[in-house]
């Protein structure tokens, strides 16, 4: 199987994250990005084919794109855009779209499956795999946490809230990708190495209606709960009490 | 030994007068956590009262009291040791420090931060990193107070590179068993003036003074840290490497080995799957777990390449590479789970926890035949036996687990039997009973064994000068009941 992962750079959140500090905290491949690309290794290492990771960027992904080449991908291609902060997720997946065509030229091949993950960690709009695939009109499942070819397609198992559904489509498609009950490979010294020789292909589109259709205006903290009242009076009478007197002079009763 | 007095109503008036009364504890207000530390195997106690402590005041004038009316004290923190040592066996007053809990300030032109006894590691740990700054010592339990880290001269992670406690400990507050309120050391970094009371301080477990202050040694945070994790197919291969990279100038911050069954069990406890089973065909053994820290990312590719070559050479079946934050973490989660995992997977008799430890400390050449020794005498014994430990200062942590086929008193039985073999070879080795979890009353007759009457006799007499009631912490260390 040929499979593509699409790959964003985020803030790593084991770190502690503010919007004041959000500049400085190290930059990683999105966590459900990386359950994508090593379901998508497994796989490749399974069933045979190749694995090419994507990102839309500048050169500062080149770093997540080397560290998938470590972890299962033979192939890395940067869609190279300066503006790339500035796009919305339907912007995101015109230029994706337009991308794909070109990385199969160079690659030589047709990609049989997208793999994205089912959200970001950074903002959680979980929309680019969706809005993909109805760019490239192919079929889409959100949330699977397996992968298997079959004659003509491919069987995904989805991830519900209630349990599991197992559904059959036809190639090519998109996948979203949620946590499978495996954690991602760590790189080796040898992979790591070789990754970091590797060189990150480039490719430019030019998308004329890539317009974001919304647009963030400001990013703020929400304001500090206030902290609670702490009622413990001798008596649980005396608490109840004072409850209801706190409730009258909030004037909530 | 000494007699000692009761907590009377008099008493419990006189220490109300010094102390908010609602912070006095008597009979059933007193909470049963304080009749115990993480090793209830040693013997529960309650306390006759308890004391939240605020100021060093409050500490000395109940201090007094205990004094004139020859009362045990017992000094507490979090309760998070693993001998004893805070379990009031003499029974009398427990004063508890956890609310003694400000970090002061930090004097970043002497490099040092000034912190009540009873903040958390894991508080100023964090402070520090958000400041830039790192406080090095790194004991696995993050929930322990300062105070009672110094008292133990706690270990750690990155004792490795970095030192123990002791090493960053520069001055202290400390309530003598009279009350008087002494400051011992200062903010310089070195000194040749006299006795260290200080340094006899650290380590002594609460038996010569209570911490109240504490002025500690930080560094600037390093810029860059990455782990390896390496799989060998055996333990004695695994520690072999050690004292290679010394050899090669590398510095690791922390190198730890680990056997696979703990790791798969702490694995399955934390819910993750960092650690291969079997690689390249070859069923995994062992692990060492290194991280090195530096100033650039270059500098560390540079290291982790040269340990990979010195690891690899030495029989390592590869080196996985964890260098992002979350990868790290994931890394040594499995490697700060192992006692919970351990207690989470066993089924013990009634409940009872049937779980004995030992940290000894051998030099490192020693480190793997010790390990099977430790293991032949398990097996001839019919024990659980789960080890690991820091193989970069040679500090082992050894649990026997008991299981619902056994009895406490047979479980304490063997136990006894099985320490006293393993702690005999130790010594025998050239290592010492404790590496970092120290005597309390779970080991002090491990201690007298291995250091002989002579040095028991002095560490007696020191605690004398101290304490001539012997009403501080009694049981303890070298002093018995």
């Amino acid at each position: 199987m040929e499979i593509l992962v699409c790959i964003k750079q985020v803030p790593d959140d084991s770190e502690d994250i503010r919007l004041d500090n959000v500049d400085k905290v190290t930059r990683v491949v999105n966590a459900f990005d990386t359950y994508a690309l090593e379901m998508a290794a497994r796989c490749k290492e399974a069933n045979g084919g190749s694995v090419t990771v994507a990102t839309i960027g500048d050169d500062s992904a080149v770093t997540e794109l080397k560290s998938c080449l470590a972890v299962g991908a033979q192939k890395a291609f940067l869609i190279k855009d300066p503006a790339f902060a500035e796009y919305d997720s339907v912007a995101k997946a015109k230029i994706l779209a337009a991308a794909i065509g070109k990385i199969e030229e160079a690659n030589g091949a047709k990609f049989d499956i997208i793999f994205c993950g089912k959200e970001a960690t950074d903002f959680a709009k979980g929309m680019v795999g969706i809005q993909l695939a109805s760019e490239l009109g192919v079929g889409v499942t959100t949330d699977v946490v397996a992968v298997d070819p079959v004659d003509g397609g491919v069987s995904v198992k989805q991830e519900t809230e209630t349990g599991y559904n197992v559904i059959e489509m036809a190639t090519p498609c998109v996948v979203t990708i949620q946590k499978p009950d495996y954690d991602p490979r760590y790189p080796t010294i040898k992979s790591k190495m070789a990754a970091r020789k590797a060189t990150i292909n480039e490719v430019e589109v030019a998308v004329d209606d890539a317009g974001s259709l919304t647009k963030v205006l400001k990013l703020y903290e929400p304001p500090k709960k206030q902290a609670g009242i702490k009622i413990q009076e001798e008596t649980v009478a005396d608490s109840t009490i004072r409850a209801v007197a706190i409730m009258a002079e909030a004037k909530v009763l | 030994m000494s007699e000692y007095n009761k907590v009377t109503p008099e008493i419990i008036e006189q220490i109300k007068a010094v102390v908010d009364p609602k912070r006095v504890y008597v009979g059933e207000d007193i909470n049963e956590d304080f009749s115990h530390d993480e090793m209830s195997i040693y013997g529960k106690k309650m306390p006759e009262l308890v004391v939240d402590a605020l100021t060093t005041e409050e500490v000395s004038a109940v201090m007094k009291i205990a004094y004139e009316n020859t009362i045990p004290v017992t000094p507490r923190g979090a309760g998070t040791g693993l001998v004893g040592a805070c379990v009031p066996i003499a029974g009398g007053i427990v004063i508890n420090t956890t609310k003694m809990n400000k970090i002061l300030g930090y004097d970043l032109d002497n490099f040092v931060v000034h912190v009540e006894a009873g903040v958390l590691l894991n508080d100023l740990a964090e402070d520090c990193v958000r400041q830039g700054l790192m406080y090095p010592p790194d004991p696995g339990e993050k929930f322990a107070c300062l105070g009672g880290n110094v008292s133990t001269n706690a270990g750690g992670m990155r004792a490795c590179k970095y030192g123990a406690t002791r090493d960053y400990v520069r001055a202290m507050t400390v309530v003598l068993p009279d009350g008087e309120i002494v400051k011992l050391g200062s903010t310089v970094s070195k000194t040749s003036s006299g006795y260290s009371l200080l340094n006899l301080i650290v380590g002594s477990e609460g038996t010569l003074g209570i911490i109240t202050e504490l002025t500690l040694k930080i560094i600037p945070a390093p810029k860059e840290v990455i782990s390896l994790v390496v799989p060998f197919e055996n333990l004695a291969d695994c520690i072999s490497t050690v004292p290679k990279f010394k050899f090669n100038h590398l510095d690791p911050q922390a190198l730890e080995f680990m056997e696979k069954a703990i790791v798969q069990k702490s694995e399955r406890y934390i819910g993750k799957s960092v650690y291969p089973q079997v690689l390249d065909g070859i069923e995994v053994g062992a692990y060492l777990l290194v991280t090195f820290d530096g100033k650039s990312q270059d500098e560390l590719d540079a290291i982790i390449e040269q340990a990979s070559e010195i690891v690899l050479e030495a029989g390592a079946i590869d080196v996985l590479v964890a260098d992002t934050p979350a990868k790290i973490k994931d890394a040594w989660a499995a490697r700060s789970s192992f006692l919970e995992a351990i207690k989470a997977e066993t089924n013990w008799k009634d409940g009872l926890e049937m779980l004995d430890e030992c940290d000894v400390v051998v030099p490192l050449n020693m480190i793997a035949p010790y390990v099977e020794y430790v293991y032949g005498v398990g097996e001839k014994m019919g024990l659980q036996i789960e080890s690991f430990g820091h193989a970069g200062d040679g500090n082992l942590h050894i649990y026997i687990i008991g299981d619902d086929q056994i009895s406490v008193a047979d479980f304490q039985k063997k136990a006894d039997e099985f320490f006293d073999d393993i702690y005999a070879e130790a010594t025998r080795v050239g290592g010492l009973v404790s590496g970092e979890h120290a005597i309390g009353s779970g080991k002090l007759e491990y201690l007298a064994k291995s250091v002989g009457p002579r040095q028991m006799e002095i560490m007696e007499g020191i605690k004398r000068v101290f304490d001539p009631k012997m009403i501080l912490n009694p049981g303890k260390v070298c002093y018995r009941l």
